[in-house]
């Protein structure tokens, strides 16, 4: 059951009103207001509490939420996808693309005293790759790098063991921000608790259960390239609160107690886009989009007519519509739509029942058992669709049921499995599975090749592989591998775009909408915006009306 | 020395559960399907290196047996030492410490508001008549069987949304406690309504009633002096139980309201596969469990001097 607010009832109306308040993605409308200095600024996150807040450490998005607010990366992105200076103020790449040169930002210090430069660029290398510090995210982005080393105090020098067109794009996410290594060197748990970084605030206390408490770092100097203002930030303080259920976050918006939520609900939305004390910004995650992805390694997916016929038989656009009020578009990419490399193909996922039935004959599911589903040799056409109700909101699986019915119509058994997340990532490494949405946060088309590369059918030593749909072709293969080693952006776009159409016209992809990443936030508030990279809110631009 | 008798095959009693408890989850927690290892390296799907892995499975001693490992937990056990959370790198004694009491607070308080409730409920309905009593037991069967989230999700809307009495979530003011509380107290008050009401009647209907009666007793005197002696047995020997609802009501309940406490923690270390951290607070909530209901049992005694049950 969902939560009863009297919004969930959708009308085209407020579907209407939705996509209006959507469309202005996040700044202030007042923009001509003076900004106010001071004030204390109350965020309410859905998402998990992190168990560590330095992100080198695991690396996830409730890590890269919180962390964006004390510390920076050596790059960022503008809102047009390019690469932006930030800590690092150039670059270059060798000829042989082996190696790249960083110059740092002068005048920073990390807000422990210690001052920022190439030696600290140093130290958080081999703190991320250090196997003690125990990284995931940040260790997989550095994947190709050897090592890093100090040419002189603001220039440090990266050397690759190949050439990896991705590592721009790695270096602006937040798993890889730069961190005071006077701070490194106390123990993991005391990291854990109070990363120091360069940032325009810094954490003060961490109540477990409840919030984090970060003050302004007056003596700020590093904004990135693309901020609205400089120097330090107008916010004094920011009380960062942990509400898990959505609908009590969104009470605590709307009778004032807090300012800002993310992971704000269709029904939430809808409800807001009435309000004329509430605005929202609609800033989807980068990487890849939400998407079923169908295993191409075993029956009965392996065929793939049987694939052809479940994403042209399975009709998704009404449900998508009815679920979430239309604060969803649907998506026909494998890639987010903030990426610039984004190839869609609507074409493709045409619905045509009558198609896809001929499709499943000529497959061999021609029989029927008693309860109408399709048989071949006596087996019923089952496929396990195994959900994580951690990465999947209520409209979410919603949809997902409406899919199993929309696919029983074709003679699919489509067995939905609600799963936490240990047992479902335990399901995926066992195989058992069919269908599966798995969510993958990355910036830049580079997660293409954690995703359709042949060599994440390989499992990780922790079990787990990227390449669900199983995608093994020679074909995708070497074009992931010459877009890494090339140099040229418009080269590159194209590779990539031959990759997409590559695995969107096999089917094995029926992509769904991007990632959702809605932030609402009361009208007091102004200058928020979502960094342009993974899409994290930052404050440092923010301020409150008095 | 029935006293120390009764003290001495309560400790036994305790013991044989906590034995129980961190048994049932030893093995429990990994019939399901999930690395701890991976637990340890910042949750499931990561993408940790091998030597990562094999850092942590050293450093942990998830490469034994499965029996080394439970035989060296049980010894851990025994001696006090509950381990370090392999999610929140802090010592488990530690995080029960900080979150034992918000959850205490919350179940006690619940506790109270439902016997005030269930009581109140009752004393206005049993001299009002059969409409009245059936009003009554209608809303206890409706309040005994509505889900938390349900019922704090309307009282949210209602009080909080719509009237702006109370604050959604439960940090950060006094008065935030006060929907967890209303939560989790009326589906108890509800089924203690309903066995206090049965005996209640029973207890009216008794020649000890209308002799009191006819000694001129008033009736709010017949209520508090005689019946109402009676009418709680039934519900004492259940607020074990009772205490144990709140208990796995406060799952719900912390969630729903961002309340810090037992239930928020127990939900995120399952999730997690944080095994110290499931079994710590496995047993602190078995202890506390056994010390509600030693503690209903004494009360039973002194509400009902006959005694001599045990």
């Amino acid at each position: 059951m969902r939560t009863p607010l009297p919004a969930v009832v959708g009308t085209a109306a407020a579907a209407a009103l939705v996509l209006a308040g959507c469309t202005a993605t996040g700044g202030d409308a007042t923009g001509t207001a003076t900004p106010v200095s001071g004030g204390t600024l109350t965020y309410a996150t859905g998402d998990a509490e992190p168990t560590c807040l330095d992100p080198h450490v695991g690396g996830n998005y409730p890590q890269a939420l919180v962390s964006t607010q004390y510390l920076e990366e050596l790059v960022s992105k503008n809102s047009d996808g390019d690469v932006i200076p930030w800590l690092a103020t150039a670059w270059k790449q060798s000829d042989d693309g082996l190696s790249w040169t960083f110059t740092l930002k002068k005048g920073v210090s990390f807000t422990d005293g210690t001052a920022f430069d190439a030696a600290a660029v140093v130290a958080n290398v081999e703190h991320v790759k250090d196997p003690k510090t125990l990284s995931s995210t940040g260790y997989l982005a550095l994947a190709k790098v050897d090592k890093a080393t100090a040419v002189d105090a603001q220039t440090v020098r990266f050397d690759l063991s190949s050439p990896d067109s991705s590592l721009l794009d790695s270096l602006s996410q937040p798993w890889l921000a730069i961190e005071s290594p006077t701070a490194l060197k106390r123990s993991q748990a005391v990291n854990c608790e109070s990363p120091v970084g360069t940032g325009p605030f810094e954490v003060q206390k961490w109540v477990k259960q409840e919030s984090i408490t970060l003050v302004r770092n007056s003596d700020y100097t590093s904004p990135p390239k693309d901020a609205a203002h400089t120097g330090a930030a107008y916010l004094s303080k920011i009380v960062w609160r942990f509400l898990p259920d959505s609908a009590s976050r969104y009470a605590a918006l709307q009778s004032g107690e807090v300012d800002v939520i993310d992971n704000a609900q269709p029904d939430s939305l809808v409800a807001a886009a009435k309000s004329s004390q509430l605005r929202a910004i609609d800033a989807p995650r980068p990487g890849a989009s939400d998407r079923l992805e169908l295993n191409s390694s075993q029956a009965p997916f392996d065929d793939e007519n049987v694939r052809r016929a479940f994403i042209t038989g399975v009709a998704v656009n009404p449900g998508i519509k009815s679920l979430f009020f239309g604060t969803a578009k649907r998506s026909y990419s494998l890639l987010s739509s903030v990426e610039k490399d984004s190839y869609s193909d609507p074409s493709l996922f045409a619905i045509d029942t009558a198609n896809a039935k001929k499709l499943l004959g000529q497959a061999g599911w021609t029989g029927r058992d008693s309860d109408g589903y399709r048989t071949k040799d006596g087996k019923r056409l089952t496929v396990r669709f195994p959900v994580s109700t951690n990465q999947s909101i209520p409209a979410e699986r919603s949809l997902f049921e409406q899919i199993q019915q929309e696919a029983k119509g074709l003679g699919f058994d489509v067995e939905i499995q609600q799963l936490d997340l240990s047992s479902w990532y335990g399901a995926l490494a066992a195989h058992k599975y069919e269908i599966v949405s798995a969510p993958y946060t990355k910036v830049g088309p580079g997660v293409l090749d954690i995703l359709y590369n042949s060599s994440s059918i390989t499992p990780a030593p922790s079990g787990y592989f990227a390449n669900n749909a199983q995608v093994d072709s020679k074909q995708v293969d070497s074009l992931l591998a010459e877009a890494s080693a090339e140099p040229s952006e418009t080269k590159r776009h194209d590779l990539y775009d031959q990759v997409q159409k590559i695995v969107l016209e096999g089917y094995y992809v029926l992509p769904l909408y991007d990632q959702q990443n809605h932030y609402l936030y009361r009208t007091a508030v102004h200058g928020l915006r979502a960094m342009p990279t993974v899409s994290t809110p930052s404050l440092y631009d923010a301020w409150l009306q008095k | 020395m029935p006293a120390v008798r009764w003290v001495g095959s309560r400790v036994v009693g305790a013991v044989v559960v906590l034995w129980a408890v961190a048994t049932l989850i030893f093995f429990a927690i990994r019939l399901v399907p999930g690395d701890p290892a991976e637990a340890i390296l910042g949750g499931p799907g990561s993408q940790a290196s091998q030597a990562s892995l094999d850092l942590v499975r050293r450093e942990y001693g998830l490469d034994r047996p499965l029996l080394v490992q439970y035989l060296d937990q049980l010894g851990r056990l025994a001696t006090g030492h509950l381990g370090e959370s392999y999610s929140l790198k802090q010592p488990v004694a530690a995080v029960l410490a900080a979150q034992v009491p918000p959850t205490l607070t919350l179940a006690a308080l619940s506790l109270v508001a439902a016997w005030l409730l269930a009581i109140g409920v009752a004393w206005w309905s049993s001299g009002s008549g059969r409409v009245a009593n059936a009003v009554a037991s209608g809303l206890e069967v409706v309040a005994s069987a509505v889900p938390h989230f349900l019922l704090g999700s309307v009282l949210i809307v209602v009080l909080s949304t719509s009237l702006g009495l109370l604050p959604p979530v439960s940090t950060g003011t006094a008065s935030g406690i006060v929907l967890p509380v209303i939560t989790l107290a009326i589906p108890v008050a509800g089924f203690l309504g309903q066995v206090t009401r049965d005996s209640l009647l029973d207890a009216a209907a008794a020649p000890f009633a209308l002799t009191a009666r006819a000694r001129g007793e008033s009736r709010s005197g017949v209520f508090w002096r005689h019946l109402l002696r009676h009418a709680a047995l039934p519900g004492l020997a259940l607020s074990g139980w009772a205490f144990g609802s709140l208990l796995s009501g406060a799952i719900v309940v912390e969630s729903l309201f961002a309340r810090p406490g037992l239930g928020r923690t127990l939900l995120d270390a399952v999730t997690l596969r944080d095994i110290p951290l499931v079994t710590g607070v496995a047993l602190v909530s078995a202890l506390a469990y056994v010390l509600v209901v030693a503690l209903g049992d004494l009360a039973e005694r002194l509400v009902d001097p006959r005694g001599g049950r045990a």
